[in-house]
């Protein structure tokens, strides 16, 4: 059983303020390693530095969006197993869909709270103590 | 300020990047620019405004944010043309939500129906979207999540806790969920799932209270389980399975000692169906995927899916530049100590001077050093102040074609050096006039297209907007090719309003200022452009409140120009201490021209007590600052200095002072907080004595001293019934 507090997470929005917020709801549910990405190259980069445990990934961002960061991921060969969780908006069903297939492991819909958040991690990592 | 309102902050200085970027792009597509990347990067925006206003809970901005996102998905994936007609709605539109996040930010309350014009033709455009597509979910009422979407989260093995054996003990299990438990965003299923991992698991779903179709509410469980597992575990480690949801549910864990019912036993239930029928869509992909675990499903290399994205998008990767964001306030305070800096400096300098040489030359040069990176500290951090004056250029173009549409006329905007930069403060100061400045230009300038043609012109007129560094100061200039000003018409129009005496006689330049004065209108019917002329006086003054200068050229049929020359920053300047009737003040070094110890022969006096100088040939007239400032008559004696200055309009005049002091740098403090505007007085500054010392304005300087002889008088001096006072310390 995973500890929350162990748990090492990588939140990707190109959003600061989402960013922040993020980091805040996760460290609500006590998790303490938390990195941080505004862009998937960047993403990618900081997940082939350090092992992972999680990332969660805004889907609108300029650049590169979360399914080719996910796609990306999924091919890297140090993070291909990092499970992934990506942030979508209201009402964005095909979005879901397309990241079932691209290889997601959950999905989040923003805006969220700690307690949403933590049970679509724990639906990924297991639960959490 | 907590750390909310701080993510609050952050998140409004993303909203005004956004506004822009909606703007610029919007403007690129109305003109016929765009890409599928700007329309993308348009609506990136709106989203993340929606985003942000969705997290910090700012409802108003949400709901209008959602449309102008809808209809900006729409035209991005190609169901709605990006054509002028509808992008002429998707402008005004930003402005509403430009409003709806300045009131937000400013916790206003939102008025109601605000903005309700622009969002019904929005959704008129959503209409018509609809009709020649593929008619859209209605998405008015959001869900927080899809919960007839059956994706199956894939839980990553990377956390799983070693499979428990079968056999051990037997708990038999009622687990009831309550009215609110997926409320709370729990899911029995997954608590299922994991009470499946503790070992041999068999449910049976109670169906019995399931309502009737009609009266079922989605978010409400109706499905209980009972049944058994078999586990090594413990009964503490089955209740941790239940620990979220204990308030919301009926639950009852016992070790079972009899048999378990043979129905179950011999037959049992792999895992309960989904709790939520999942639509056709959906299902094939999350039974894929419930198959394999994610890593499993590599769908392509990382270069692969990267590259091309990269490549696709060269005008976006080049627009990310490594930048970090920082308070203003933060930046002020360091420019407020740089400025305390350049007064200890000029301190230390004066303790400096008064030591014997000896032991002031080795001071004196490791002083110098200490100027020179004052100075360079100043111009960095004011160079972080700097903004380019692209963000107040790129409201233009709109802003024209609005007007060319609105007047008939055709006009074309020509834009330079929108990535000049200029401190923050001047930008923010100088959006009015410019606007007000073009909107004088497209009304009384621009001929109409028949006009234009008839005096042998192109029919569409030109505006051109440039903007440049130039001598220590930025300048910026808007240039038009219309009529020009008709001295006729505006002297005429002048002596009808009394502004000027009738029997007085201009030169052309004087007569094409007099639009700078209060009140004075050319138009001959009022419009809604320009209004009543109110403007140009406006224009100057809060040119001149940031320190700046106006000059206007015209040429009749021709066009004219104005000339907005502002200083580069506010707080610190170069400055020339001089002395006068026993007073020291301060002159820009920016409006100084020359100093020189003229020959008596050289002054000529004039009637009335205004000399004249003559200097390499040219007049220019003289004035004893000690008159202007009224310090008492001064020394006639020939030792006094002159100082050249530029009156701002390219005219020159000479102030006679007693004595130079020096050139050195001065922070300029404000004086209208506690004074009011004193004519002749731009502010005051700190010397290194720690005397405080009045910087004077040479602008008005001039205008005083015109006023004293000129039959332009009281107008050129807007309050010249004000006593100039003056008196330091």
């Amino acid at each position: 059983m995973p500890v929350a507090a162990g748990l090492k997470v990588l939140v990707v929005d190109d959003q600061n303020s989402v960013r922040q917020m993020t980091r805040m709801t996760l460290e609500q549910i006590g998790v303490r390693h938390i990195h941080e990405a505004e862009n998937g190259k960047k993403a990618i980069d900081t997940a082939s530095l350090q092992p992972l445990d999680l990332i969660i990934s805004d889907y609108n961002m300029p650049e590169m969006d979360g399914l080719e960061l996910l796609h990306a991921v999924r091919g890297h060969p140090a993070a291909r197993r990092v499970p992934f969780i990506l942030v979508t908006g209201r009402g964005d069903r095909e979005l879901v869909v397309k990241a079932a297939q691209a290889g997601a492991n959950n999905y989040v819909v923003k805006p969220f709270t700690a307690d949403i958040l933590r049970t679509k991690i724990e639906q990924v990592v297991g639960r959490l103590s | 300020m907590s750390s909310l309102d701080q993510l609050k902050q952050t998140f409004f200085d993303e909203c005004s990047e956004a506004l822009q970027q909606i703007e610029t792009g919007l403007t690129d597509i109305r003109e016929g620019h765009g890409t599928d990347d700007t329309i993308n990067a348009v609506f990136r925006s709106v989203h993340s405004v929606k985003g942000g206003a969705g997290i910090f809970g700012f409802e108003g901005l949400i709901t209008f944010a959602h449309v102008f996102e809808t209809v900006l998905d729409e035209m991005r994936s190609g169901k709605l043309a990006a054509s002028p007609d509808n992008v002429d709605v998707l402008l005004p539109a930003n402005d509403v939500l430009t409003d709806l996040i300045a009131m937000t930010r400013a916790a206003e309350a939102i008025p109601d129906n605000y903005g309700a014009d622009s969002r019904a033709a929005l959704e008129r455009l959503l209409g018509k979207g609809a009709a020649d597509g593929d008619a859209e979910d209605d998405d008015t009422t959001p869900a927080d999540d899809f919960e007839g979407l059956d994706f199956m989260p894939v839980r990553s093995d990377a956390f799983d806790a070693p499979e428990v054996p079968a056999g051990g003990q037997s708990f038999r299990i009622i687990f009831r969920p309550g009215a609110d438990l997926l409320k709370r965003a729990n899911e029995p299923l997954y608590i299922i799932r994991e009470l499946r991992k503790l070992g041999e698991l068999a449910l049976v779903a109670e169906t019995n209270r399931l309502p009737p179709l009609a009266e079922l509410e989605p978010d409400r469980p109706y499905i209980g389980w009972t049944g058994t597992l078999r586990t090594t575990a413990t009964r503490e480690q089955i209740e941790e399975v239940f620990e979220f949801v204990v308030g919301d549910c009926e639950l009852d864990i016992s070790l079972e000692t009899a048999d378990l019912p043979p129905s179950i036993d011999a037959e049992p239930l792999p895992l309960p169906a989904p709790v939520f029928a999942a639509p056709a869509t959906a299902a094939p992909a999350a039974a894929s995927l419930a198959e394999h675990s994610a890593p499993s499903i590599v769908p392509a290399p990382a270069a692969d899916a990267a590259e091309p994205a990269a490549a696709g998008r060269p005008a976006a990767a080049k627009q990310v530049a490594t930048t970090m964001r920082v308070e203003l306030e933060k930046i002020d305070r360091v420019v407020n100590m740089v400025g305390e800096l350049v007064i200890a400096q000029a301190m230390l300098g004066q303790i400096v001077h008064g030591l014997p040489e000896e032991t002031s030359s080795r001071l004196a040069q490791m002083l110098d050093e200490v100027i020179h990176h004052t100075r360079e500290l100043k111009d960095s951090v004011m160079s972080m102040r700097a903004q380019s004056i692209g963000a107040v250029f790129q409201r233009m173009p709109r802003l024209v074609r609005e007007l060319a549409t609105k007047t008939g006329k055709k006009v074309r905007l020509e834009m330079h050096g929108e990535n000049t930069e200029v401190d923050r403060s001047i930008i923010e100061r100088l959006g009015d006039p410019l606007t007000h400045i073009i909107r004088n230009s497209i009304d009384h300038g621009i001929e109409s297209p028949q006009d234009r043609l008839a005096a042998g012109k192109s029919d569409e007129g030109t505006i051109r907007l440039v903007a440049e560094h130039r001598g220590g100061r930025i300048v910026v200039e808007v240039s038009d090719d219309g009529g020009g000003i008709d001295p006729d018409r505006v002297l005429k129009k002048a002596k009808a309003k009394g502004l000027v005496s009738p029997d007085a006689i201009l030169s052309e330049d004087e007569i094409n200022n007099l639009i700078f004065l209060p009140g004075f209108s050319t138009a001959e019917t009022i419009s809604d452009i320009s209004g009543r002329g109110v403007g140009m006086d406006v224009v100057r003054r809060n040119i001149q409140d940031v320190g700046g200068r106006i000059t206007l050229k015209s040429e009749r049929g021709r066009g004219m120009t104005l000339q907005l020359a502002l200083p580069l920053t506010l707080a610190v300047m170069d400055g020339m201490v001089i002395k006068v009737g026993g007073q020291t003040y301060v002159l820009p070094m920016s409006a100084i021209v020359e100093c020189l110890r003229p020959a008596r022969s050289d002054i000529h006096n004039l009637l009335g007590g205004r000399g004249m100088l003559r200097l390499r040939g040219n007049l220019v007239p003289l004035t004893h600052l000690c008159d202007l400032l009224d310090l008492g008559a001064a020394a006639d004696t020939d030792e006094r200095v002159v100082i050249i200055a530029d009156a701002g309009d390219g005219t020159r005049f000479g102030l006679i002072v007693d004595e130079l002091c020096g050139h050195q740098q001065v922070v300029v403090k404000s004086m209208e907080e506690s004074y009011g505007t004193v004519p002749g007085v731009g502010g005051a500054t700190i010397l290194g004595n720690g005397r405080v010392a009045l910087i004077l304005d040479v602008e008005k300087l001039s205008d005083l001293a015109i006023s004293q002889t000129s039959p332009l008088a009281a107008a050129r001096v807007g309050n010249a019934d004000q006593p100039v006072a003056m008196g330091v310390n």
